[in-house]
Parts: C-alpha cells; structure tokens; sequence
C-alpha cells in the first residue's frame, strides 16, 4: 500500500514547491504591466527602451537575483510581508476616513474592557473558595469564551488586512466564528455534564 | 594657428554681447562656453566623450506617476529584527502570546469535548485526572508550571492594562517597573501553583484554595 | 601653445560622436519600473549583514585615535534589485562632534559622499534626523555618540517605513494621515467682542504636552501596531496630535473629531504597547494621549 502511496506523494512534494515558485516569478507580470499601461507618463520611446527590459527580466532570464527572489520565495516566506508602496492620491490628499461603527470602535471597546474587568473577580473566586457553584461556573466559562473570542478577533484584524487580504480575512473571520461556536456548544456539554472548568481543573491539578 | 586663435576668440566675445547668436554659431565656438559643464562632468565620468547626459522628455505633469513607479521598488526598513528588545512591547507581545496559548488551549479541549464521543476518547474529567496523575513528580510540576505560567503571566499584566485604560501609570518610568513586577508577580505564582497538590497528600482534600497553596510553598521552602 | 591644443582637443572632442552605448551613457537617475522584484527581494529580510561588506575606513588615521564603528543602512534606488546592506565606516572619536548626527555629517564631507539621511536644524526642533539608533527610534541630533569605542552603533531607517534612500524613510502616509485628522482650530461661532479666541491658563495647560510634538515620526514607527497596519491605523503621532485639538478648549468640533476615531481601525488598533512614550526623543507620551482619548470616547 505504502509503495503505491510513496511515488505519488514523491510527485507531489516534488511539483508543488516548483509550482509555486513559478507562480511568484510570474505574478509581478500582470501587475506590472498594467501599472505599465495605465501609466502615460512616459513617450512611446521610453517605453520601448524599457519594455524590453522588462520582459527579459520576467521572462526569467536568470540573473542572480530573480535565483535569489525565487529562492527565498521557495524557501523562507517573511512574516507579515508589506507589499509593494502603494499611496493612494497624492501627497496633499488627506488619508481616508472610513466609515464610523461605534459598535467596532467605542462600544467595542468599552464591553472589552467590561469583561476583562469583570474577569479579575471571576478568576480570584476560585481561588478564594476552592471550586465555583454551576452558576458561577458557566458564567466565568461564557466570560472566558467571549474574552478569547474578542482576543482572536483583534488578533485576525491586526494579522490579516481585509484590504489587502480580504479572502483570507473572511475565512479567518467566519472560521472564528465557527469555532468560537462549536466550543460553546462544546462547553455548554462539559458544564452540563461534568463537574464544572473549576473543578475539572482542581482535580487534574492535585492529582 | 594664430588665425585659429582669434577666430574662436572674437566668436566668444561676440557670443557675450548677443547671446541669442548662439543658436546659429557653428558648434565648435559654442563649445567654449560650455566648457565648465563638460569639465564637471567628464570628473565624473573620465571616458564619456560625450558633453550632454542623455535625457528623457517628461512633463512635470508626469511626475506623479513617475514617483509611483519609484515606490514600487522601495524596500522596506528592517523592523522587528532590529528594534531594541524592551519590556514595553516585549510584554505586550508576550500578553498576546499567552492569551492565545490559553484561549488555544480552551478551544482545542471545547472542540474535543464535543467530538469525543463520536471518536471515543475520554476527556472526562475524572479520566483526564487519572491520566495527569500517571505522571513522576517532576514532570508533573513542569507541566503545571508551563500551563500557570502563561495563565498568571496573562492575569497580572492584563491588571496592569486595566489600570492604563483608566488612565493611571501610564509614564515611563511606571511602566517599566510594574512591567518587571508582573513578570516576579507571574513567575513566582505560577511556581507556587506548580507546587500544589505535590506536598504530602494533605492539600489533595482541601483545593487550590489561597491558604493551601501558600502553605505549600511555605512547606516547599522549609 | 600647449594650453592651445588642449582646448582645441577638447572643444573638438565635444563633437566627436560617444563610442558608449546609450545605456552606459545614462547618468540621471532613472526610474525603471523593474519591479517588485526588489520589493520581493528585499522587504522585510535583513539587510546584508556588516561581516559581508567592506569597511570604509577614516582618512589619515592619528596613533592616539578613539575609532569607533558605525555600521549604517544602505540602499539606493539606482540599483532598485540589489539588496540593502549594512555599510560600515570607521571614525575618529576625537575629531567627530558629540552627537550621531555629527558623525554623519562627517561620514558624507569626509568619508562617503553617497551617504544620504535628512537633516536640518542639528537641535532637535525639526525632526528631520529621525532615524533608529543602535535599536531605539530617536533624533540624530539630540542622540550622544556613546563613548564606548567597543560597541558599534547600527543605524537604521525608521523601522517598517519604505526606504527612499540610505537613511531617508517615506513618510507621505504619515503626513496624509496627519492631514485627516484636520490639525487646525474649527469654530462655527465667533467671540462676543469679535475679537480672538480666549483661553484660560488652565485650559491652556491641558495643552501642554500635546503641542510641543514636532512630528519626527519616532513614535508612529517604533509602535508594532503601526508597522503592521499603518494603512488604516493612525499611529502614536497622529493620535497624540488629533487629542491636542480634542483638549482644546476653543475647537467646536469635538463630536465630529471623535466620530472619525470611531472605528475598529484609527483607534483602536492601539494595544498600549507604549513604545511610543517610551522612544519619543522630545519626552512627551502619546500613549497616555490616546488612552484619555479612548476614555472620552467610552463614557461619553
């Protein structure tokens, strides 16, 4: 079975890394050359004198660097990589207001701030008194939940921008939600059916 | 020679009266007045023969687009690699590190809790119980203290957020030192929790309760 | 006669035609648009480190010389696809003024005339030199040359910006994003007598603190939520400054001030990290400005 497996899995490592290289070393094309055309800033001669220039240089003629762009493409991605500087308007443009949503901006912060706050008690009563009752209980396992939910989803805004990124972020944003939910119900079984997060974790701690 | 001489010479006068001629004297008598140009730049490039630097037309109206083209190639400035280690953002990082480790944590066993029946994995809590205390004594006080750790250093430096937002110790000089303090605070609490429920057996009965686990400690000590 | 044929050489020369080619010849600095390729190559990796480039060393050397290394970030957009490097000079304590920007002016006169970094008033009022010095965003001008010759400053650009040159970050988003917040006194009424805008010293004095920002961008860039959303995210700058003309008593826009922060974005992308505080070179504290500007905007 193993021997059937082996070759094809073989195949695949082998052409997906290449697969992928050819796509960075191409993907400035199109980018390019549209920024190319919609440019008129230069005459017809300079862009002549340049275009062929150009192509050589996508057509991957290989000079040291494009090995070395393709190398490190392949090999080590940077983390949170920043894009090529691209400025909307010019200079004397202020930088665009979006659209005011207290419900993301003020209002959100302040509930933030509610249940972390409301989270010191919650986590110094068990402490203070051994193990929480249900009520207690399931209400520090909701705080805990809406807290962690509220922590991934600065995480997500921080790491993956919508605008340059908007089809990871919605993944990431509905997967979260997704998540978020199944523990809940995940939760909600453990509180019903168990001793309770406190007591859980007492009993694991001193055995 | 001599008849060279003058030529060029009366060709130059009569160019500093009547600038305008310039455009219609042969090239060789304009050539003096360019002199100064073409030296400078032959100090910069000593085998172009050539006076004039090839140029491009471009309208002024271009320069936009010309400077967004320059952007594309700009790099960006080195960031996380070089930047100072401190306790401001070294902290902040470690608060998102943690919490996220725990609220990881909290989601992988929600997640498990819910699907194990279907797998028939046992994630009771009695199980779960049973299966930490298989483990030697040390190995048991690591594990604790890898999993307090993030949950205390989370805690004390989530109270020193809490105490921003309000506004308060917010100068320099406070932050540093209550960022040490939560990283003692955190350190030191996490290894007293680590020692719970390790003494002689008389905790087991009474709890992580506050007395308990600092009676431990103090057993531990002595 | 001499002098004669030189000149006759030389004004003949100019009309012989160039053997070099067209490309060779090309001596402005052109914009070719060959790329992200060094976007590709370069954003985000570390600079080629100072062990693999040449030392360029202090002209003449004295015996009783303090040399101290310097290693400086270069890269220039003549060569858009060679990486950035890390170049190092040697320097002569004893003939080097006092502060960073001191042996940077006199890298350029002396050493290295292609070194290239912002600078103006050389007393820390104009913010031109801001630049990141031996890890800690500060001005050049107000930062002391440490007198230990064994450690080697590395200098730097303001982290997370796009180089144009050398030492020289663009700053255009920050100075947009300074324009957004509309910096500048907005009433709709006049005085009774017509005549300026009072203040008393009291309210005056909330503005201390807040106006004496000379926006070298120190801050903005040393603050981990701005290099990663600097798009959007206003940064500790621009923050500090739109709170200055939230504190004002006399500004009569208030609501529509706080109504532009209103999103998940401008603000709120601020975790009070407090690098910001901690690096401005002017001793002001951004951090604490925001964290009242969030306070506003909570509970009212």
């Amino acid at each position: 079975m193993a021997s059937i497996v082996r070759p094809s899995l073989l195949r695949q490592s082998g052409v997906a890394p290449a697969a992928g290289r050819d796509l960075r070393k191409r993907a400035p094309q199109p980018y390019a050359l549209s920024k190319l055309n919609s440019s008129s800033f230069r005459t017809q001669s300079i862009a002549s004198r340049i275009l062929p220039l150009r192509s050589d240089v996508l057509r991957g003629i290989p000079p040291s660097m494009l090995r070395v762009a393709g190398f490190h493409a392949s090999g080590r991605r940077p983390i949170l990589p920043a894009g090529p500087q691209i400025i909307d308007g010019t200079a004397n443009d202020p930088a665009p207001i979006p659209q005011p949503s207290p419900t993301h901006g003020s209002y959100h912060w302040a509930f933030e701030r509610l249940i972390s706050a409301a989270l010191v008690p919650l986590t110094v009563a068990p402490f203070a008194a051994g193990t929480l009752n249900p009520v207690t209980d399931a209400i520090l396992c909701a705080t805990i939940l809406i807290h962690s939910h509220i922590g991934f989803q600065s995480v997500i805004i921080d790491y993956i921008p919508s605008k340059r990124l908007p089809k990871t972020r919605a993944l990431f944003w509905w997967g979260l939600r997704a998540a978020t939910l199944t523990v809940a119900v995940g939760l909600y079984e453990f509180e019903t059916n168990d001793v309770g997060l406190t007591e859980a974790v007492k009993r694991i701690w001193i055995a | 020679m001599l008849a060279q001489r003058i030529s060029q010479h009366s060709a130059r006068r009569l160019l500093a009266k009547q600038p305008t001629l310039s455009r219609f004297t042969p090239s060789v008598a304009i050539a003096g007045s360019r002199l100064r140009p073409q030296v400078r730049h032959a100090a910069f490039q000593p085998s172009a023969t050539e006076p004039h630097a090839q140029t491009q037309p471009a309208k002024p109206s271009d320069a936009y687009a010309i400077l967004a083209a320059q952007r594309l190639n700009r790099p960006i400035s080195p960031h996380l690699t070089v930047y100072q280690p401190q306790i401001t953002w070294y902290a902040s990082a470690l608060n998102r590190v943690t919490g996220c480790v725990l609220s990881g944590g909290l989601y992988i066993f929600g997640a498990a809790y819910l699907v194990s029946p279907l797998l028939g994995w046992h994630l009771e809590s009695a199980a779960m119980a049973e299966w930490f205390g298989s483990f030697g004594a040390v190995t048991k006080g690591v594990m604790k203290f890898g999993i307090s750790w993030p949950f205390t250093f989370h805690c004390w430096n989530g109270l020193r957020h809490l105490l921003w937002d309000t506004g308060r110790e917010l100068g320099n000089r406070q932050v540093q030192v209550t960022g040490w303090i939560a990283v003692a605070l955190s350190v030191v609490s996490s290894t007293v929790l680590a020692f719970v429920g390790m003494g002689d057996g008389k905790s087991k009965g009474k709890g992580v309760g506050e007395e308990s686990w600092k009676g431990e400690f103090k057993n531990w000590k002595g | 006669m001499a002098v004669l044929r030189t000149t006759t050489s030389r004004i003949l020369a100019s009309t012989r035609p160039s053997t070099l080619s067209p490309f060779l010849r090309r001596t402005y600095a052109t914009v070719e648009p060959i790329s992200n390729l060094g976007e590709a190559m370069s954003a985000t990796q570390r600079p080629v480190s100072p062990k693999h480039t040449s030392t360029i060393h202090e002209p003449a050397q004295s015996p009783e010389a303090r040399t101290k290394t310097f290693h400086i970030y270069r890269w220039s957009p003549d060569t858009p696809t060679e990486k950035p490097k890390m170049q190092s000079y040697t320097l002569d304590l004893n003939k080097t003024g006092p502060m960073v920007l001191d042996a940077l002016i006199r890298i350029k006169n002396e050493v290295d005339p292609t070194l290239t970094f912002r600078r103006s008033c050389r007393e820390g009022i104009c913010g031109s030199c801001a630049m990141n010095i031996d890890g800690v965003n500060t001005l050049a001008c107000l930062c002391r040359i440490p007198a230990n010759t064994s450690h080697e400053a590395r200098i730097y650009p303001l982290p997370h910006t796009y180089v144009v040159k050398d030492l020289v970050p663009d700053l255009t988003q920050f100075y947009k994003q300074y324009k957004s917040i509309k910096p500048y006194l907005q009433r709709d009424t006049k005085t009774e007598d017509g005549l300026e805008n009072r203040q008393s010293p009291e309210d005056r004095k909330k503005l201390d603190g807040l106006y004496e920002c000379i926006l070298c961008a120190c801050c903005s860039t040393s603050c981990p939520s701005y290099w990663w959303n600097s798009e959007e995210y206003l940064g500790p700058a621009v923050l500090l400054q739109s709170y200055r003309w939230l504190a004002d008593s006399r500004d009569e826009h208030k609501a529509e001030r706080k109504e532009m922060l209103d999103n998940s974005m401008s603000l709120y992308r601020c975790h009070t990290i407090l690098n910001c505080s901690r690096t401005c070179p002017k001793g002001l504290n951004p951090g604490k400005a925001i964290a009242e500007i969030k306070k506003t905007m909570a509970f009212t």
